[in-house]
């Protein structure tokens, strides 16, 4: 199937999502709740584009819309400018700490609007992408809290999270650097806890919480390995090597 | 200025140091108690399914007046699901609360038909007799006030529910009259 | 002659007393029996509608209605049957007059019951009472239809949805019809949360078993073998009735293994609402039946394809059901012949605010506005000058008086700005404030908003703060045009519906009344002596009798002066809630611009 994208011709088949297909031909179209990994959040609301199917145009969400039909697509209408400068307005009003949004607000040339109230000390956008990251992974130890203009996203009773295994994927996935990890060479603070961090046996460097590596290994009923990537990777290498050796 | 008519309920972090025991506390007053096998005869009423989640918390919140922590974890380790998830309903839902509620619950509609037909003045009203905003108790924990969306009596607004009952175009001026007798009624 | 009591048990009507006055009546029949000689039933029914003028009680077949009924007048009542009837308690008309029968008072006269054919009539609770007028007839008659041929019946009634949208009910069923995977759902959405509407809770109240009727014939069509209705929790007395419809149709075999001896099976559950506006949109409420928040998918794969559990379902509102055994009964076509070009059958509204005669009425698709507010209604409440009336809810807007022969239909009013929505139709006189109206509806989405998306979230948190400023004395040069655009990214760029017109009723508030936006932006002025930042209140000594109501009706006790003496307001300890204006019956109290600081 073919669709046209900004007047290029790209081929897809019929129920991919139009994000996808654009950035395979080279379209950069911005997102911040998209993640390959946890796909389908479809919230920021920064990726639409218009869309142009027989004879109605639509403002679609690229990351979530699934190209069913041969259409034209507009990744930079006046309409979508027009839109994702208020969107992108609105985020920078919601979280005026975060660098990315500036970046994007710049590149994008949103307008600025001073009469917006601005929140204090904001960087989460409310994506859910670390509350999806802690549910796929299995710990459910965040999620949203309150609804409306009052959501947030917090630990039950946003107490220390009991089921937090202090992984932080939450933090690897936030696109704006919202969730606060604080680590040294022993120790990982995340989400008003502290855990221990398990060493790698040969260089020492940090391969991940005691929590986590116990959890990895209930899940998997595998004993997980007490080496950092790294040195996973050269022993076994070497091992190899005194195989062929042999 | 008055404080703005209309504020959001919501849980906040504050809600925990006081309310996050299962017993059911006034100002250091203790107003009931709530035994842990009580919780196993309400979660049991149902099948082990996340679906009915909403329902068990429903059902606690009409024996307890809130939704205590310690049936919060129980029901999620009934179905087994996570309590972050139940949390988040919680939180959500508006007929659940996290925090206990006086004995008398006084609904004032503010639906469309009730607000122009001055539901707001109705809550100064309250707020008169009993010194409460939305959302609040009385000290002595028998009053609660809350502001609702519309429950559907609009013909008859403004239009106020206490316990469930309704009452319907209520006047200012009626308002001490109708809570006299439910305080006399309540008393021991 | 055998006689029937209707005593009118709704919510409105029992908020009145009117479990007292059946109890009274109840009392008064049986001591009075042994002389009668008419043989008297009394019966609970539910909501007539008329719920300000409750409790209603109706003697039937002599059609002789009383309003506003006390215990006290049940032996009056009682006693009357077959003689003279109670005059004191009948309704008066406009003349004056007082009216015997529904058909003579002024608020029915002009209805056209259809789906509230039973309500009123009938108790309820009591299946043999639907059955008696005809109930399940139409279920019987499906039975004997292929589901093709029900389909192609709905469809050709070009019944659209009564919960806002208006898709076409047929096209829907067809849709989940075509799709082989199993299982299939149905599910009746009664879940209303529009501020000033209870069209769904009158008829899940007054006559649940049509209701019933309309989802079992649905999943006969479509193939589902499990339903649910999912009824807000505030509605009590909707739940219990519908319950107990579903249980006496089970135990009479309507429902359940075998429908009516057919071998075809449905299961019907109740399910309570969580308490969230946005559980009104199809997919959020899905995700509320399945044990989770209740947040809205995006629709690029119809509900009828990938519904609850992503199986095929279709969801209906509780109107819409209602209509479909009437569509079965009378044949499709025959349902055309009421309504208007692209919306037929009638439509329920709860026609509510500064009205004369508010209630649930239920007239043709297409009569116009002012047909409704002035010949059902009765105009304005104490002949104020109406203003608009706002219709939709928080999705639809307010239209204007100049644009009251507008006709009421799905499409008239979506292409004026304001939208059917579930039918709430609240009436506003010269003392409502549009902005202040708008930021209502703005101030209820953004607590009702689920918080996904970031256009809805963080659109209406500004839109409501650009608008209490603009009621508060604090508005800039250059908001309008603000709010129009964070509207164009609400509408365009939103998950779903409830974003996408939460900005109609701040766009029409603009559009139609842009002037007394500017009043309040530029001169700091509240047209309506609403607003209270901008508004102070006066007493006309001239016109002030002393009647004191004002003083009573104070919540600061700013209003002094002694009995038959003119009243006097200390503006220092007065909050300019307007509780004053609205009880003077003699125009004395007024609303001026503030001139000081607040």
């Amino acid at each position: 199937m073919i669709i046209e994208i900004d007047g290029k011709a790209c081929t897809c088949s019929p129920g991919e999502y139009l994000l996808n297909i654009a950035s395979r031909n080279g379209f950069s179209i911005p997102t911040l709740c998209h993640h390959d990994g946890l796909p389908g959040q479809g919230c920021c609301r920064v990726c639409i584009v218009e869309v142009s199917l027989r004879d109605r145009k639509d403002i679609v969400t690229a990351c979530i819309y699934p190209v069913e039909q041969e259409c034209s697509v507009f990744t930079d209408s006046d309409r979508v400018k027009r839109q994702r400068g208020m969107i992108l307005a609105l985020l920078r009003a919601s979280a005026p700490e975060s660098e990315e949004i500036s970046r994007l607000c710049k590149m994008y040339d949103a307008p600025l609007y001073e009469r917006l109230t601005q929140k204090a000390n904001e960087k989460c956008i409310l994506c859910g992408l670390c509350v999806s990251a802690c549910e796929t992974l299995g710990a459910s130890a965040i999620s949203s809290v309150n609804r409306g203009v009052e959501k947030t996203v917090s630990t039950p009773y946003d107490e220390p999270a009991a089921d937090c295994i202090g992984c932080a994927s939450c933090a690897a996935v936030c696109p704006t650097g919202a969730i606060s990890v604080e680590e040294n060479n022993s120790s990982r603070a995340i989400w008003n806890r502290k855990f221990t961090l398990q060493l790698c046996r040969h260089c020492g460097k940090p391969v991940g919480t005691l929590d986590e590596l116990a959890f990895a290994a209930r899940k998997t009923g595998v004993a997980q390995t007490t080496l950092c990537e790294e040195c996973r990777r050269k022993a076994i290498a070497d091992e190899m090597i005194t195989a062929y050796e042999r | 200025m008055r404080p703005t008519p209309y504020p959001f309920s919501r849980w906040s972090p504050a809600d925990n140091n006081k309310f996050a025991s299962a017993e059911i506390y006034f100002e250091g007053r203790m107003l009931m108690e709530i035994m842990p096998q009580e919780f196993s005869s309400l979660l049991e009423a149902y099948p082990k399914d996340r679906r009915y989640a909403l329902a068990v918390m429903q059902d606690m919140q009409r024996q307890y007046n809130y939704v205590p922590r310690e049936g919060l974890e129980a029901l999620a380790e009934y179905i087994s699901r996570p309590v972050a998830e139940l949390f988040s309903m919680a939180t959500f839902y508006k007929s659940l609360s996290l925090k206990p509620k006086g004995v008398h619950i006084i609904k004032v509609c503010n639906g469309a038909a009730c607000h122009i037909r001055g539901a707001v003045n109705l809550v100064g009203g309250i707020k008169r007799i009993f010194g409460i905003a939305p959302g609040e108790t009385t000290e002595d924990g028998m009053f609660s006030m809350e502001l609702v969306n519309c429950m559907g009596s609009c013909a008859l607004a403004p239009v106020m529910t206490v316990d469930g009952k309704y009452y319907g175009q209520v006047k200012i001026e009626s308002l001490s009259a109708i809570f006299e007798a439910l305080r006399n009624e309540a008393k021991p | 002659m055998n006689r029937t009591v209707l005593v009118c048990c709704g919510t409105g009507c029992i908020a009145n007393g009117s479990l007292e006055v059946a109890e009274a009546l109840r009392r008064a029949i049986s001591e009075t029996k042994t002389h009668a000689i008419v043989e008297t039933v009394i019966k609970q029914t539910g909501c007539n509608g008329f719920c300000e003028n409750g409790p209603i009680v109706r003697i039937m077949p002599d059609d002789i209605s009383y309003y506003k009924v006390k215990p006290k007048n049940a032996r009056d009542i009682v006693n009357s049957i077959g003689e003279k009837p109670v005059e004191q308690l009948l309704y008066k008309n406009d003349e004056g007059t007082p009216v015997l029968s529904q058909m003579e008072n002024p608020f029915y006269m002009s209805q056209h019951k259809t789906v509230l054919r039973n309500i009123g009539e009938i108790d309820p609770g009591n299946l043999s009472d639907y059955l008696a007028r005809g109930g399940y007839s139409a279920l019987k008659k499906a039975l004997f239809m292929t589901p093709d041929a029900i389909i192609r019946e709905v469809e050709s009634s070009g019944l659209r949805g009564r919960g806002g949208a208006g898709f076409p009910t047929g096209r829907k069923w067809r849709t989940a019809a075509g799709f082989e995977a199993l299982p299939k759902y149905v599910i009746c959405n009664g879940d209303e949360g529009d501020p000033g509407a209870f069209m769904d809770r009158s008829i899940l109240e007054g006559d649940p078993h049509s209701v019933l009727e309309g989802i079992i014939i649905c999943a006969l069509s479509i193939g589902a073998l499990e339903g649910f209705l999912y009824i807000r929790d505030e509605y009590v007395l909707a739940r219990k009735y519908v319950q107990k419809a579903i249980h006496d149709a089970e135990s009479a075999g309507i429902l359940g293994g075998s429908i009516m001896g057919s071998g075809k099976r449905l299961n019907l559950s109740v399910v309570r609402g969580g308490g969230a506006f946005i559980c009104g949109e199809s997919t959020a409420l899905m995700a509320s039946i399945e044990g989770r928040v209740g947040e809205p998918r995006a629709k690029y794969a119809r509900s009828a394809q990938r519904g609850l559990w992503n199986q095929p379902t279709v969801l209906n509102n509780v109107e819409t059901f209602a209509n479909i055994p009437i569509i079965i009964n009378n044949s499709g076509e025959n349902f055309t012949k009421i309504g208007a070009e692209n919306s037929k059958g009638t439509k329920v509204f709860a026609l509510v605010g500064k009205v004369r005669r508010s209630g649930l009425v239920e007239v043709p698709m297409g009569v116009s506005l002012r047909y409704l507010v002035n010949n059902i209604g009765g105009g304005v409440i104490d002949g104020r000058p109406l203003k608009a009336v706002q219709i939709g809810g928080p999705s639809g807007g307010c239209i204007p008086e100049a644009m009251l022969d507008l006709p009421v239909d799905f499409d008239s009013l979506t292409n004026y700005g304001a939208m059917m929505g579930s039918g709430g139709m609240i009436v506003m006189d010269d003392r409502s404030c549009m902005v202040e109206v708008a930021r209502y509806y703005v101030n209820f989405l953004a607590e009702e908003s689920c918080g996904k998306c970031t256009p809805c979230r963080e659109g209406l948190r500004q839109m409501l703060a650009i608008l209490t400023d603009i009621c508060e004395g604090r508005g800039k040069e250059g908001d309008l045009e603000l709010l129009e655009e964070i509207s164009r990214a609400l509408i365009g760029a939103s998950l779903c519906a409830l974003g996408k017109s939460a900005p109609n009723p701040v766009m029409t508030g603009i559009r139609y009344f842009r002037d007394e936006y500017i009043a309040h932006i530029m001169e700091k002025h509240c047209p309506a002596g609403v607003c209270a930042a901008l508004t102070a209140f006066e007493i006309d000594a001239s016109v002030c009798v002393g009647c004191t109501n004002c003083k009573r009706a104070c919540p600061t006790g700013a209003v002094t002066g002694e009995v038959k003496s003119a009243h006097n307001i200390n503006q220092a300890a007065c909050v300019a809630c307007g509780a004053c204006r609205e009880v003077c019956r003699f125009g004395a109290v007024r609303a001026i611009k503030r001139r000081f600081a607040v």
